[in-house]
């Protein structure tokens, strides 16, 4: 069956969760359809409501991509302050870089054959 | 028909090539005609490697021996070795061969509106063909030397294409990198290649395979092998160069940069497995590969997250994906002498790999096309800039999320297909690397939903409000990718069974290859 794809332990079936997807769709426009019927676009239901306080404009209430997972950076912030430095942008670098990785590569192999 | 396929190793190299030179004379009479006569040879060429592919698949190796009597006759007569420039394709050379005729397909019409504002096209258009040519020769050729000259076809029109838009400074930047770094890397790989010819008076991987004894220089040979091309893919910590380079070219030369990096993940996989599968201490090299592998997925990973620029977040994600592909086949690679092992996981191990190879050429070029996109419509790839973009750019929005749920691997994406076959098997080998790379896949989800939202979600922002979609010729350039992934997606079997195993085997099968040109020479 061309759907179905054994692993060697499990298999995978893609039909499956499509169907499955595809139900959960249908059960979501059943519960959509029994909505509010009396929604009216581009009138004041749809405006934003803040408590009577003034809403921000729209760039000022977008939740900028600098803003978002502060807490895992500020968590990981000494991992990013190592992982950043070899990252200089100069290419002297990252050919220094490779000259090291090659050097440790021959020396492993050459030391791996001793044996 | 017979005689087309007979051909077709050396026309899939010789049509883009000779396309790459008709450009410029066929620009100076119509851009239109240009651009038809582009698209049209690539679709050609896509057409000749699907049918290359399936008459592999039902007849084996094709082997075409360049300026002989019969493009079979791969040793002349009187002679034990094989002197010519031979063109080998198997199951894997096949595999890498369609995934590079999509993906240039989709990039050609992709760029026809994307670089429509440029100056040069046609230039772009010639070089474009000629990294076509440099790629497909890469993957079909049987010859050391030829391999360094295809590989440098493929990074001097690569670096000329980064620095294509000279309006701005840091695709010059971009582009003076990618130069540097693939000059060195192509040194060491003439320089490994002088090694060996120095040694075995021959340039055919064939017979080299046949003939090497793992000497010193050998071992120095495949580290130089190795880790040129490890660095050309962007293996960690050789991936330094790869955003500030991936990141600056037109999204549509970036997706093709991406399999590129495959094309030289291919050429590590043909030293390893074929030039010295009979001599290499598997389980040492393989152990370097998933080292660097583990490493290349989470520094990969987490380097993404913290991006903000939409192009360079989309390499690192590349990066990371890398290792995916490199543990896989690594691990069928370590375990490459043990034939109990091989068969109870290590083929496995590196169908999921050389699967994940297929997937990644599908979403990744597709993800770089969607930045393409948001910069075409925002003219920044700052995603601090960006918000709101999903009222406007619907299909853009909607490619975007397959991608993104495809590189997560979330079910039921084809993503998903690859990352399980992974992670069953290299379980087996160690738990680690399946621990890790589902940790990696939870952070990919993670940042990409924080792309997702800086750029497509929330109120549609004032400096935005007038623009529309993007041009129909880029839609259709990512629609392409985006039926592929669906396509994997619904038949994984049918993909496995016709492309990933046949590609796996040819790796493991070092033998067959030999004999295809050698035959019962000693």
């Amino acid at each position: 069956m061309t759907f179905l794809l054994e692993s060697g332990y499990a298999f995978w079936n893609p039909l499956i969760w499509i169907i499955v997807f595809i139900v959960i769709m249908i059960v979501v426009y059943f519960f959509r359809r029994r909505g509010q019927k009396g929604y009216k676009k581009d009138t004041d239901q749809a405006r934003i409501f803040l408590c009577g306080e003034e809403v921000p404009e729209a760039g000022e209430r977008h939740i900028r991509v600098g803003n978002i997972y502060w807490g895992f950076f500020e968590t990981l912030k000494e991992y990013y302050n190592q992982i950043l430095r070899p990252h200089t942008g100069i290419i002297n670098d990252y050919i220094l870089w490779f000259v090291a990785i090659t050097a440790i590569s021959v020396i492993v192999l050459l030391v791996a054959g001793l044996g | 028909m017979a005689e087309l396929i007979t051909h077709s190793p050396i026309l899939i190299i010789a049509i883009p090539l000779l396309a790459a030179f008709l450009t410029p004379l066929i620009g100076m009479a119509s851009q239109k005609a240009r651009n038809a006569f582009v698209v049209g040879s690539l679709v050609f060429v896509t057409f000749l490697v699907f049918a290359l592919a399936r008459d592999i698949s039902f007849n084996g190796i094709h082997v075409y021996t360049l300026g002989a009597a019969s493009p079979d006759l791969s040793i002349p007569t009187g002679f034990m070795v094989p002197v010519r420039i031979i063109l080998e394709v198997d199951g894997m050379s096949a595999f890498f061969g369609i995934i590079w005729a999509i993906v240039s397909l989709a990039a050609a019409i992709y760029s026809l509106s994307h670089i429509a504002s440029e100056t040069g096209q046609t230039r772009f258009y010639t070089l474009l063909l000629l990294m076509v040519t440099g790629g497909f020769g890469m993957m079909f050729t049987g010859d050391l030397f030829n391999l360094f000259v295809f590989l440098e076809i493929a990074s001097i029109s690569g670096a000329a294409l980064i620095a294509y838009r000279t309006k701005f400074a840091d695709t010059q930047e971009g582009g003076f990198k990618y130069i540097v770094v693939s000059a060195i890397a192509s040194l060491m790989v003439l320089f490994a290649i002088g090694l060996l010819y120095a040694q075995y008076n021959s340039l055919n991987i064939a017979y080299l395979a046949q003939v090497i004894q793992y000497t010193t220089l050998d071992k120095i040979a495949l580290a130089m092998f190795l880790i040129a091309f490890a660095m050309k893919t962007g293996m960690v910590p050789l991936h330094l160069w790869f955003p500030d380079a991936y990141s600056v070219a037109p999204a549509s030369i970036t997706g093709m940069l991406v399999i590129t990096s495959h094309a030289c993940m291919y050429a590590a996989f043909r030293i390893c497995f074929t030039l010295y599968g009979g001599v290499i201490n598997a389980p040492v090299v393989g152990w370097i590969i998933i080292i660097f592998g583990l490493l290349t997925m989470f520094v990969g990973v987490t380097m993404a997250v913290y991006q903000k620029d939409v192009m360079r977040f989309m390499s690192y994600h590349a990066v990371s994906q890398l290792g995916y592909m490199w543990i896989g086949v690594g691990v069928g690679l370590a375990v490459l002498g043990n034939a109990e092992l091989i068969a109870t996981y290590g083929r496995d191990a590196m169908s999921g790999g050389i699967f994940h190879i297929l997937n990644h050429a599908m979403y990744k070029p597709l993800l770089f096309f969607t930045g393409g996109a948001l910069f075409h419509y925002t003219g920044t790839r700052d995603l601090t800039k960006m918000g709101g973009l999903a009222h406007k750019m619907k299909w853009t929005t909607i490619l975007y999320i397959i991608g993104t749920l495809s590189i997560s691997g979330i079910p039921p994406l084809n993503g998903f297909s690859s990352k399980i076959l992974i992670y069953e098997s290299v379980y087996q080998f160690h738990p680690i690397l399946t621990i890790t790379g589902i940790i990696v896949s939870i952070l990919t989800l993670a940042s990409f939903t924080k792309a997702f939202h800086s750029a497509f979600m929330g109120a549609e922002l004032p400096e935005y409000k007038g623009g529309k979609e993007v041009p129909r010729s880029m839609i259709i350039g990512m629609v392409i990718l985006a039926a592929g992934i669906v396509f994997v997606t619904l038949f994984p079997s049918l993909v496995v069974d016709w492309a990933i195993h046949p590609a796996a085997d040819a790796l493991i099968d070092q033998g067959a290859y030999i004999n295809a040109v050698t035959g019962a020479i000693p």
